[in-house]
């Protein structure tokens, strides 16, 4: 077996587990929505080599544009989504057009700006976004003839949503798109000198980033029924690229390993002591120093420490490291 | 072959960083189908030729026709479909990356649009890979062709750097200071390679090693303080007065003859 496939099923096997080990929906909702929100980091931050404040923009704009579509107009809820990631697609491109023409820390400073600035016309324009209430009320409208009110019906529709998109994401990053990202993050100069566009490739990865988050963002709103001003915010962001670097930037399973382990330590840790970010920030730091290849590089460890230790040294060339160069 | 029309033509180039003028009124023409080297003192400016020529740092001033096509405006990555594909002094490779993928890249390179379809197979007619097959076969990069390129030795470093221009299937390739830091046995097999590629390609190269200058090029052009000093063929230019003035006579030492 390959390693897509294999990582394939073992996204599929959490989105089985979950409803096994979990006792709320809501929350098993909620490790599938920010896998998808981290792997598309993930695209840009392990693949592209692009660290990216953005990641709430888009995620906040699915939210109202779900929230909105569902709230003033009778479409289903299907053309909400996709609307959702339209949004989230096309505001991407215009960030990712503007902030790529920078590099280095210029261009994490200016994807902080655009979050900080999309923040306030969500927190300004109170009539479309409700402000500081947040949009209230969205309705969770059925899919045809399945109702997804019930919270573990609509898990399994968000399971569904979330295999698919990790396919696709498999297939972007295996693609020669991927590759080609992976060359850019490796050495943007000689992906230039060897004729290759690389700003269109750096836009493309921030669309097809910007797309995912804002599908992740749709069904955020559709879970908790609420379009929050917390989901564009620069919080939200950097909840998504800790989820990313946590999880480990080397492949996109790594993400969806970050981002449960974020969501459902957090809950934990928010029952027992409300300074529980604190904690956070400490593994934040552990992860940084001696994990750089986060949860994921430390289970490879685990896998290789055992007797049947198998992974081919070969084969991980190709894989993109969390080294910390190329930001 | 005088009687060719140049493949690369260079009116009055001048590149200025800033308030330095790298490169003043420098007319250049390459023949097709020869090869032709660039010599010169430290900071003569051959290097910001070729990044002139390749299109990675713009012209301040003169124009760059390629087959007669103005390219002057042209962007960098542009230029490699067009036809021009180029080594650096400094070795820039992709280090992560094995050796073939480093040289399917390469080849893709021609065609780049392609690569921009996110559903789209590594290289579904293996074209790409077959490319990179044959130049790890001319290179001698076959047994290393899954290794990283960061790990290899500064000789074969030095040899797929110039395979990354070959993959591209240019009709000019330009190769900036091949040779830089390779020892003795390397050095010989790389000028026999120079000679190799002068025959399915246009060679356009800077070189300091006197020997491989002297002995295959059929133009030589000498550049001091960002102009051309001399141009000619390699006899003509070694027994140059000025040419001996700038080398303090004490350079060109070259086995021709």
């Amino acid at each position: 077996m390959n390693r897509a496939s294999l990582h394939f099923l073992l996204a599929a096997l959490v989105a089985i587990a979950l409803p096994l080990f979990m006792r709320s929906g809501t929350l098993a909702s909620e490790v599938l929505i920010f896998a998808m929100a981290a792997a598309a980091c993930n695209l840009l931050l392990g693949y592209t080599g692009l660290l990216s404040f953005g990641q709430g923009i888009f995620f906040g704009l699915g939210s109202y544009a779900a929230g909105l579509t569902l709230l003033h107009t009778s479409l289903p809820l299907g053309v909400a989504l996709a609307l959702a990631a339209i949004a989230g697609a096309v505001v991407a491109t215009g960030v990712g057009w503007l902030s790529i023409r920078r590099q280095g820390v210029y261009f994490v400073m200016l994807t902080l700006a655009f979050s900080q600035f999309f923040y306030f016309l969500a927190y300004t324009f109170k009539d479309i976004t409700g402000g500081d209430n947040g949009l209230l009320n969205i309705p969770r409208t059925a899919i045809g003839p399945f109702s997804l009110g019930d919270s573990w019906a609509y898990y399994a529709f968000v399971a569904l949503l979330f295999l698919i998109v990790f396919a696709a994401l498999q297939r972007v990053a295996s693609s020669t798109f991927g590759r080609t990202l992976l060359a850019v993050r490796d050495n943007e100069e000689r992906a230039r000198a060897i004729g290759f566009p690389v700003r269109n490739f750096k836009i493309t990865a921030f669309a097809i980033s910007g797309a995912v988050t804002g599908l992740a963002g749709a069904l955020h709103a559709l879970l908790i029924g609420v379009a929050p001003l917390s989901n564009i915010e620069y919080h939200m962001s950097e909840s998504i690229l800790i989820m990313t670097i946590i999880g480990g930037s080397g492949n996109l399973f790594a993400s969806v390993l970050g981002a449960g382990f974020y969501v459902i330590v957090s809950d934990l840790l928010s029952s027992i002591w409300p300074r529980w970010l604190l904690l956070l920030g400490g593994l934040l730091i552990v992860v940084a120093l001696f994990m750089q290849k986060g949860l994921w590089g430390l289970i490879e460890r685990l896998v290789d420490a055992l007797p049947m230790g198998r992974r081919s040294p070969i084969e991980s060339p190709i894989q993109p490291e969390s080294e910390g160069r190329g930001i | 072959m005088s009687t060719q029309a140049p493949i690369l033509a260079a009116e009055k180039l001048g590149v200025r960083y800033g308030s330095f003028l790298a490169l003043s009124d420098v007319t250049l023409s390459i023949k097709s189908n020869t090869i032709h080297s660039v010599i010169g003192p430290n900071g003569a400016g051959k290097t910001t030729l070729f990044h002139a020529l390749t299109g990675r740092v713009r012209a301040s001033s003169g124009r760059i026709t390629l087959n007669g096509q103005d390219i002057t405006h042209v962007s960098d990555d542009r230029r490699v479909p067009l036809g021009i594909a180029r080594s650096f002094q400094v070795t820039s490779l992709f280090q992560n990356l094995s050796v073939r993928e480093n040289l399917r890249l390469a080849a893709q390179g021609r065609s780049p649009l392609q690569a921009l379809a996110p559903w789209r197979g590594v290289d579904p007619g293996g074209h790409a890979l077959a490319v990179a097959d044959e130049v790890m076969e001319r290179l001698e990069l076959t047994h290393v062709s899954d290794r990283a390129a960061g790990e290899l030795s500064h000789g074969q470093q030095r040899r797929l750097e110039v395979g990354m221009a070959v993959a591209a299937k240019p009709r000019l390739i330009l190769l900036d200071e091949p040779t830089s830091g390779m020892g003795i046995d390397d050095v010989e097999a790389m000028k026999a390679l120079i000679r190799d590629l002068g025959r399915d390609h246009t060679v356009l190269f800077i070189e300091h090693n006197m020997g491989i200058v002297m002995n295959i090029s059929d133009t030589v052009t000498v550049m001091r303080a960002g102009r051309v000093l001399v141009e000619g063929p390699p006899a003509v230019v070694r027994d140059d007065p000025e040419v001996r003035r700038a080398y303090l006579g004490n350079m060109i030492t070259g086995d021709l003859a």
